[in-house]
């Protein structure tokens, strides 16, 4: 063969080689968490837009429900471990320091970073000083209150409560008149440290300077005090000492068993689907706050594995997926807060209506700066968690003081937070 | 006459799938897991792509210094306090329904749907039951066994949760014993009951001294599967209570299940190590059983 034709002909085939080798698509794959199907169009939508905009990546996405974090950790030593994940503040906690993620700050500079996503939702996902995380969608936990406004008419109740404290005394009024619970607090939802969310809002803080457990001041002790004493009244379901209080909530607000939820504006999507005459009597108005006024929130985010094999593509699809128009793309689909900076700024959240769930996305939706869990994740935090809230239980069921509940915790803590 | 090399084969040919799945599905996690108790095996160390580190009696150390697991463990023993009762229920049920009255095939379907029940669907209707404003409460009151504005949520109270979630036991058990004991009844000769009637036994001394006796074997089986299942408790209790007020319905499996499977905080050595000695608890009280059941010329063991 002539060489010139040879060189010609090789330089084509090469060329070919590596432009095919170049264009290889890279397929991605993508788990959220408990989003589908209620949210099927609005992922797959998400997903066609970014396809479109990186015809190089295709996106594979799953669901998980329950069995998230297992089918991740199986998947990590089987090889098919997704590019990114859909977490919550905890898990991510924990899956970093394990190992599990990527520094995320090594695959988006952090200047884009923080000009992207508010300080503290960055911080929510920081680790050992990494950031492990893309901030998702959040809420807050005080979100808004919803009430009942008939019940509150039948216990007499002309003053809405502002603060927690006015709470803790409408718990009464209200049960004693109509025989309905007032409120359901969160005093020891599953595999969480919920109380200690109600530390922070009222400025009690939970570690010390130097970053031991420290709450276990009388402060703390009588504050735990009142809740046990309501519970020992009768004044609080006694089911919160097995279930998770927003489910419980949720369901007897529907039952008109519970005159106010003080919780995320998600409530409201499912009060609308079980009882939609009590949807449309609902009131919404801003949730009563501690002494301290903070409100205390989680958030979703998304990660990536440290076993995923495409971490730049991944990276790409985090960022797209948790970018502000897609964040507020969202929000206009369920009252979720958006973790964006330029969320506040948006047009939609200074709406207000009188359609309670528009009302409710307009109080919150601009908030997503305080979202603040109220606590660092200890290391170790399955078992610190199970052991405080065995205590908080043990106080209202009448085994321990509050004190000693407290006490005992905050012993348990400091002997066995892995450094 | 010796088989050939050829039946030999044959043979196993046959048994080989299996042995295959028994292989694969049951000896290999038996030998594998029981390795991990020896082990350190944790989230950390799984994350990083590390084996098992050996660590010998390191796990059971751990576990003895824990009271939650030494908790567990009495739990499940005292668990075991659901045996005797559903074995004698059962029994006697079985030969109620061994009888060819009309219905008959009905109450023996009836009794074994609850077997067949999904756990999940179960505890539902029982969570409904044993609610404060549930049915038990409420059939309590009409009897007048309960008085005014005592009622409370079964579940919620440390001293009756327990019981609560064994009934739940004993309700998804009964049919599945009565079922075994009804094949067993068939073995016993129908002209002992009819001799014993003509020398004028009456129904209580047939049970205690013919039906007892004869379906010794039968009981020795069904003891055993329900000593072994009592101390493995482990659905009723997560769907019903997750651990129960003040840990009072925390089983030994529920020790294991939450060292291995919530979350990345695991531990797969020390859920191992768990689990051995939940193991080692069933067998001890499995030669127990033979010893007790046995035949005094061990005829029928």
């Amino acid at each position: 063969m002539n060489p010139k034709r040879f060189a010609r002909l090789f330089a084509l085939g090469l060329s070919l080689t590596l432009g095919t080798a170049a264009a290889a698509p890279v397929e991605l794959q993508f788990w959220t968490w408990y989003l589908s199907p209620k949210f099927d169009n609005y992922i797959k939508s998400t997903i066609d837009a970014f396809q479109k905009a990186n015809p190089d990546i295709t996106v594979k996405w799953f669901d998980k429900q329950d069995s998230m974090v297992q089918d991740f950790i199986s998947s990590v030593n089987l090889g098919g471990a997704p590019d990114v994940l859909n977490l919550n503040i905890d898990e991510t906690a924990k899956a970093a320091q394990n190992g599990f993620l990527r520094d995320v700050g090594g695959l988006t500079s952090p200047a884009l970073l923080n000009a992207t996503y508010y300080p503290q939702s960055i911080k929510n996902f920081t680790t050992n000083g990494k950031v492990y995380g893309y901030p998702w969608y959040g809420w807050l936990n005080e979100g808004v209150m919803l009430y009942n406004p008939d019940l509150f008419k039948k216990a007499g109740v002309t003053h809405i409560p502002r603060t927690t404290s006015e709470l803790l005394t409408l718990a009464k009024t209200i049960k004693d008149k109509t025989g309905a619970y007032a409120w359901v607090p969160a005093m020891k939802d599953p595999n969480t440290a919920s109380f200690l969310g109600y530390f922070y809002s009222e400025g009690l803080p939970i570690y010390d300077a130097a970053g031991k457990a420290a709450f276990n001041t009388p402060k703390h002790a009588a504050l735990l005090q009142q809740y046990v004493t309501l519970y020992k009244g009768g004044y609080i379901p006694e089911d919160v000492v097995r279930r998770e209080a927003f489910q419980i909530a949720t369901e007897l607000y529907t039952q008109n068993q519970v005159a106010l939820i003080v919780g995320g504006p998600q409530a409201l999507t499912r009060i609308k689907d079980t009882n939609p005459a009590l949807y449309a009597k609902t009131a919404v108005t801003s949730a009563p706050l501690g002494s301290a006024g903070v409100q205390t929130g989680g958030s979703m985010d998304l990660v990536i594995p440290t076993a995923s094999k495409h971490p730049a593509e991944a990276a790409k699809l985090a960022a797209f997926f948790t970018n502000n128009a897609n964040q507020i793309a969202f929000a206009k689909v369920v009252p979720v807060v958006p973790t964006t900076r330029a969320a506040q700024l948006n047009s939609m959240f200074r709406a207000g209506g009188a359609d309670p769930i528009a009302k409710a996305t307009g109080l919150v939706g601009s908030s997503g700066r305080y979202i603040n869990p109220g606590y660092k994740a200890p290391t170790n935090s399955d078992d610190l968690y199970k052991n405080l809230n065995d205590n908080v239980e043990a106080a209202l069921l009448g085994k321990k003081t509050a004190q000693a509940a407290l006490d005992d915790t905050v012993a348990y803590w400091n002997a066995n937070m892995k450094k | 006459m010796r088989a050939s090399w050829r039946e030999t084969l044959l043979s196993y040919t046959f048994l080989a799938p299996a042995l295959v799945l028994l292989g694969l599905f049951t000896f290999y996690p038996l030998i594998y897991g029981s390795y991990l108790g020896f082990t350190q095996y944790d989230g950390a160390r799984f994350a990083h792509g590390l084996g098992p580190k050996w660590v010998g009696l390191g796990n059971f150390r751990t576990l003895l210094a824990d009271p939650l697991f030494l908790t567990s463990l009495w739990n499940s023993v005292k668990y075991l306090l659901v045996v005797p009762a559903l074995q004698f229920a059962s029994l006697a049920v079985a030969v109620l329904v061994s009888r060819e009255l009309p219905a008959m095939p009905f109450f023996r379907a009836a009794y074994y749907v609850p077997v067949v029940t999904s756990i999940s669907l179960a505890a539902v209707m029982w969570e409904w039951v044993y609610n404060r404003s549930g049915t038990l409460n409420w059939t309590l009151k009409a009897l007048h066994l309960l008085p005014q504005g005592a009622a409370f949520g079964w579940l919620n109270n440390e001293h009756t949760a327990f019981w609560a979630v064994m009934l739940v036991t004993f309700w998804r058990g009964f049919g599945y014993y009565m079922v075994l004991y009804l094949a067993g009844l068939q073995g016993i000769p129908e002209e002992l009951n009819e001799a014993a009637i003509l020398d004028g036994a009456g129904s209580w001394q047939r049970f205690w001294r013919i039906t007892v006796p004869m379906m010794r074997p039968t009981i020795l089986l069904c003891s055993l599967l329900s000593t072994i299942a009592a101390l493995r408790v482990l659905e009723e209790v997560l769907v019903l209570t997750n651990g129960g007020p003040l840990n009072s319905t925390y089983t030994a499996l529920m020790y294991v299940y939450s060292k291995a499977f919530q979350g990345f905080d695991f531990d797969y050595g020390l859920a191992s190590a768990a689990g051995l000695v939940v193991a080692l608890v069933a067998l001890l009280l499995s030669l127990a059983n033979f010893r007790l059941f046995r035949d005094a010329d061990g005829s029928q063991g």
